[in-house]
């Protein structure tokens, strides 16, 4: 039994992308405040993080000046910014099922939007609660203006005075070196990477998603130049959400990485991850609605693959594979007190993408990624094999027209495509496209 | 023919009393021993110059018992003579006179915590002799303007310690100096080319050394800038100088 | 067309002559550019560029630094120390005696090892060829290095052992020279002339407090505190002792100091078991204090 329809998908898909994409999180004005840095000391072009700002996060938002507890700051100084990107969208969506004068769900059109929108609100606060206990805040809000939390953590930086210990606590962003909530794309169908939260078609694992925020305790270490750094998080597989959904149910996240200094090339970086766990595939009911800590008939699943980073002078290369398997119970949205259809088999596809940035100076940065997935087995035999294979494009450029140490701006154009073969309402493949052009607030 | 040997004659003579005087006139010989002399006066009533608490070290205190020193901006003596006043030509000097250095070295005392003499004047690449007269430790801290060609520097002089020998490179009129460990100290090196002379409690100076010529003299001190004039020297007739600095 | 020819010929002489002093003038400039942005900087085998280091400034150091580098950036005003001004080419960790310039070792060990209390940062997660270019760019901004060439490193013999004897000598040292003036006779930074000092641009400034502080902006290593009072921190008011102190007496006054501190360290514990008391500025010195 499909608990999400074909169209259903559809429908969400086109939901998700006129109230805006994702919002990407952190780019903190409030550090260039508090040390008189511009932006541009910490990121590339920002929110992307560049070696310096890396460190500096991963030394628990620290100079390691013996200035970083917040008494040294002025007392009128609050760690708090604000981002929110007003822009021009247009989204396309090739193949939407539409009621008709003949019924309900008889038309197939090809539906155009585009206006004026607001992007989601985050309100970011971030530092050091002391020397050495950092922390990071953030209630986002989505374009409508309902508020959840998106991060929540507190870290305890530093233990016995080493960068090899650092445990972290509340609703974090997994700790992927090319992340996602510093994404340098913001469409609908760009500002996200669909390896971070690719569940097959007609899957129902709903918490395999690297990219969501979860909540846990992480470990951390990290050599003192930062070129190596590994974590260990275990995390309730809530997929970041409140109240114990999934009951009982925990899933892990390792990482691990080595960058090399190649002189006048830049730094690169090499790692590997692995994101497993097990999760509900159902969850009990009162009333026909789902109780809160209900989650039951856990299966597991996994996800793991390697990255890169490569630089070469101004241009670089985030580079990024995951191999991933659903349990079969999960790849044909098969309660675990079920019967599974003849023939199911664990879902399972190899994906990749390629993002390449021209930062010409910190003002100034051009965005491409390709990505691909591809389904290696399909959890159904009847499948045919490209069944939810996955190409992606996206071309953006990011301009700042000034770079200091208050606030921050970006103008920024982009369009971005996804195809998903067989997804379409009538089987074919569904292609959407997003085209956008925002400007990027920063305060 | 006897004309022209005549002529030889006189030509050679000629010339060789052109090769004298143009030697003579690339070294100081006697005839240079030319001077400027003159006084410098104050016109008006000078500012009060203040008691210094020297407090902070009772080393200095003990050094002016009974009789506490006083700022030193503007030092005028009986007759309304201005004191500390650098004399110096600033235009007019043959550059080989403007680059000879005398051998001896200036010397820069720190006595009863204060610098003597509080302005001193020296040559571009001159020596100066800088002492620690007191039972206390000093740091002298030459202070020269930034781009001025001469680097300050900081060094520390105990009681006791050895002279510290201290060279500027170009002209500077003048070179701060302070003690950081006794802040009420300053004091003056002005570094110029030729000869110089530094007024004294009469007002009066004299400029030695100075070979014939028209010169334009420049008189510099610390509270009110500087004054020009032109003084001719001759041989045997010693140029005059005098100069009246209003009090605002 | 004759008759026109004359203005042809002004305006052609005219053209010549603002293209002969443009490029004169654009050579004067671009002669000395050209000897600046030339800057290089040499550090062990690295070598780095000032023209490689002019963007990375523009991203890291113009904020504070100044897109002249005279220490007068946008979030100057805000920070205390302020930033330095390089175009004065006055640097106060140096391994060269004051008034000279510093090695670019010293440079580069400032920028990678941070300032500790201030707004300096450490730069050392940089790629070594960064920090390289960057200090060929911060040295391009004062004349002086290319006029002149920096100081003779001081010669630094190696560490002795710490024993009672250096103590009580560093602290006769300590004693003698009159550290306690500014420092305060438990290094508390209460001495007193402390509360009026001011550096070199007339800017109050307080000395280090031996008491509260473990690290030294010029590094933490005890050759960093043998530099430091052996060098002077040209700019401040804390000048070189090179004249006063011999070798040994200056590896005496380290051990003396590193009691002073708040760590726990070797001379610290020979210190309490002598159970030495702080010095005493009005006591006469004694036989073996004077020298």
């Amino acid at each position: 039994m499909a608990c999400f329809s074909r169209s259903r998908l559809v429908g969400m898909l086109l939901l998700f992308l006129l109230f805006g994409a994702l919002k990407p999180a952190t780019a903190i004005p409030a550090f260039a405040r508090k040390y008189g840095l511009p932006c541009s000391a910490c990121h590339e072009a920002w929110p992307k993080l560049n070696v310096f700002g890396q460190t500096f996060k991963d030394n628990g938002f620290q100079l390691m000046n013996d200035r970083d507890s917040p008494i040294w700051q002025n007392p009128a100084y609050w760690p708090i910014t604000l981002r929110v990107t007003p822009n021009w969208h247009r989204e396309l969506v090739n193949k939407v099922l539409v009621d008709t004068g003949a019924g309900p769900n008889t038309g197939v059109i090809n539906l155009v939007a585009h206006g004026f929108d607001l992007s989601g609100l985050d309100i970011l606060t971030a530092g050091t609660l002391y020397n050495n206990i950092s922390f990071l805040l953030v209630p986002s809000a989505d374009n409508t203006g309902a508020f959840h939390f998106e991060s929540a953590w507190a870290r305890f930086d530093n233990i016995l005075k080493s960068p090899w210990l650092n445990i972290k606590g509340g609703k974090f962003e997994f700790d992927n070196v090319i992340s996602e909530k510093r994404i340098l794309n913001l469409s609908g169908n760009g500002g996200l990477y669909q390896l971070y939260h690719f569940v097959p078609p007609n899957d129902s694992n709903a918490f395999g998603q690297m990219g969501d925020n979860q909540i846990g305790l992480e470990w951390m270490g990290h050599s003192v130049n930062d070129r190596t750094r590994i974590s260990a998080a275990l995390v309730s597989s809530n997929d970041g959400e409140v109240n114990l959904p999934a009951r009982n149910a925990y899933s892990g996240f390792i990482t691990g990485s080595q960058a090399f200094d190649t002189g006048k090339f830049g730094t690169q970086r090499v790692g590997a991850y692995a994101f497993f766990g097990s999760a509900p595939t159902f969850s009990l009911t009162s009333d026909g609605v789902p109780i809160p800590g209900g989650g039951i008939g856990n299966k597991s699943f996994n996800r793991e693959g390697a990255f890169a980073l490569i630089y070469l002078k101004k241009v670089d290369f985030s580079l990024f594979f995951q191999h991933g398997s659903d349990d079969k119970y999960f790849g044909t949205s098969t309660p675990a007190n079920a019967a599974l259809p003849p023939g199911a088999r664990s879902p399972s596809w190899n994906g990749g993408f390629i993002e390449t940035h021209y930062t010409v100076n910190p003002q100034l940065v051009f965005v491409q990624r390709d990505e691909f997935v591809r389904m290696s087995q399909q959890a159904l035999p009847g499948t045919p094999s490209s069944f939810g294979n996955i190409d992606a494009y996206t071309f953006s450029f990011r301009y700042y027209p000034f770079m200091f140490s208050r606030a921050g701006f970006a103008f920024h154009p982009e369009y971005s495509l996804v195809r998903q073969q067989g997804t379409s309402p009538i089987g074919t493949s569904l292609t959407s496209s997003s085209v956008f052009m925002g400007f990027d607030f920063d305060f | 023919m006897k004309s022209g040997y005549k002529f030889a004659v006189t030509l050679s003579m000629l010339s060789l009393l052109a090769l004298v005087m143009l030697h003579s006139g690339q070294t100081v010989s006697a005839a240079a021993e030319g001077k400027i002399t003159g006084t410098v006066k104050l016109e008006g009533t000078p500012p009060h110059q203040r008691p210094i608490d020297m407090s902070k070290d009772p080393v200095c205190v003990k050094a002016h018992e009974g009789n506490p020193a006083h700022t030193e901006t503007v030092v005028v003596g009986s007759g309304g003579g201005l004191a500390n006043v650098v004399i110096y030509l600033s235009e007019g000097l043959p550059p080989a006179v403007a680059s000879q250095v005398p051998s001896q070295p200036v010397t820069y005392d720190q006595k009863g915590c204060m610098y003597t003499p509080h302005v001193a004047a020296v040559d571009v690449d001159q020596h100066m002799k800088i002492t620690n007269s007191d039972p206390t430790t000093h740091n002298i801290h030459p202070l020269p303007q930034p781009g001025s060609g001469n680097i300050g520097w900081n060094k520390s002089q105990p009681p006791g310690a050895p002279p510290i020998d201290a060279v500027w490179k170009t002209q500077e009129v003048s070179i701060n100096v302070k003690c950081n460990i006794h802040p009420w100290m300053h004091g003056y090196m002005a570094v110029v080319k030729g000869p110089y002379a530094v007024s004294d409690d009469s007002g009066s100076f004299t400029v030695e050394n100075v070979p014939p010529g028209s010169y334009t003299v420049t008189a510099w001190q610390e509270t009110y800038g500087t004054q020009t004039q032109k003084v001719t020297v001759a041989a045997g007739k010693p140029g005059t100088a005098s100069f009246t600095f209003k009090a605002k | 067309m004759r008759k026109q020819s004359w203005k042809w010929s002004l305006f052609l002489g005219a053209a010549v002559f603002f293209a002969l002093s443009a490029a004169s003038w654009s050579q004067v400039t671009e002669e000395q550019e050209k000897q600046e942005m030339g800057m290089q900087s040499h550090i062990g085998k690295l070598m780095g560029h000032a023209s490689a280091g002019e963007p990375l400034y523009r991203r890291f150091c113009v904020g504070c630094h100044g897109p002249i580098g005279d220490g007068e950036g946008e979030n100057a005003q805000w920070i205390d120390p302020k930033p330095r001004n390089f175009t004065l080419g006055v640097y106060k960790c140096r391994s060269t005696p004051t008034g000279t310039l510093p090695l670019d070792d010293d440079l580069f060990n400032t920028i990678t090892r941070g300032i500790v209390h201030s707004n300096m940062p450490r730069w050392q997660p940089l790629p070594d060829q960064n920090r390289a270019d960057l200090i060929a760019y911060v040295k391009h901004f004062s004349p002086r290095f290319v006029k002149e060439k920096p100081g003779a490193p001081i010669q630094i013999p190696p560490e002795p052992e710490v024993t009672p004897e250096r103590i009580k000598a560093g602290q006769a040292v300590f004693k003698r020279v009159e550290c306690w003036k500014c420092h305060g006779v438990e290094g508390r930074a209460n001495g007193p002339s402390a509360e009026t000092l001011t550096d070199d641009q007339n800017r109050p400034i307080k000395p280090f407090n031996f008491h509260d502080t473990t690290r030294f902006k010029c590094g933490s290593t005890d050759q960093d505190l043998y530099k430091i009072f052996m060098t002077g921190l040209d700019g401040t008011p804390m000048p070189s002792f090179a004249d006063n102190l011999k070798p040994e007496e200056a590896w005496d006054l380290v051990f003396y100091l590193r009691t002073l501190q708040p760590m726990e360290t070797k001379a610290k514990e020979i210190a309490k078991k002598l159970g030495l008391k702080p010095v005493n500025p009005n006591e006469p010195a004694t036989q073996t204090e004077s020298k």
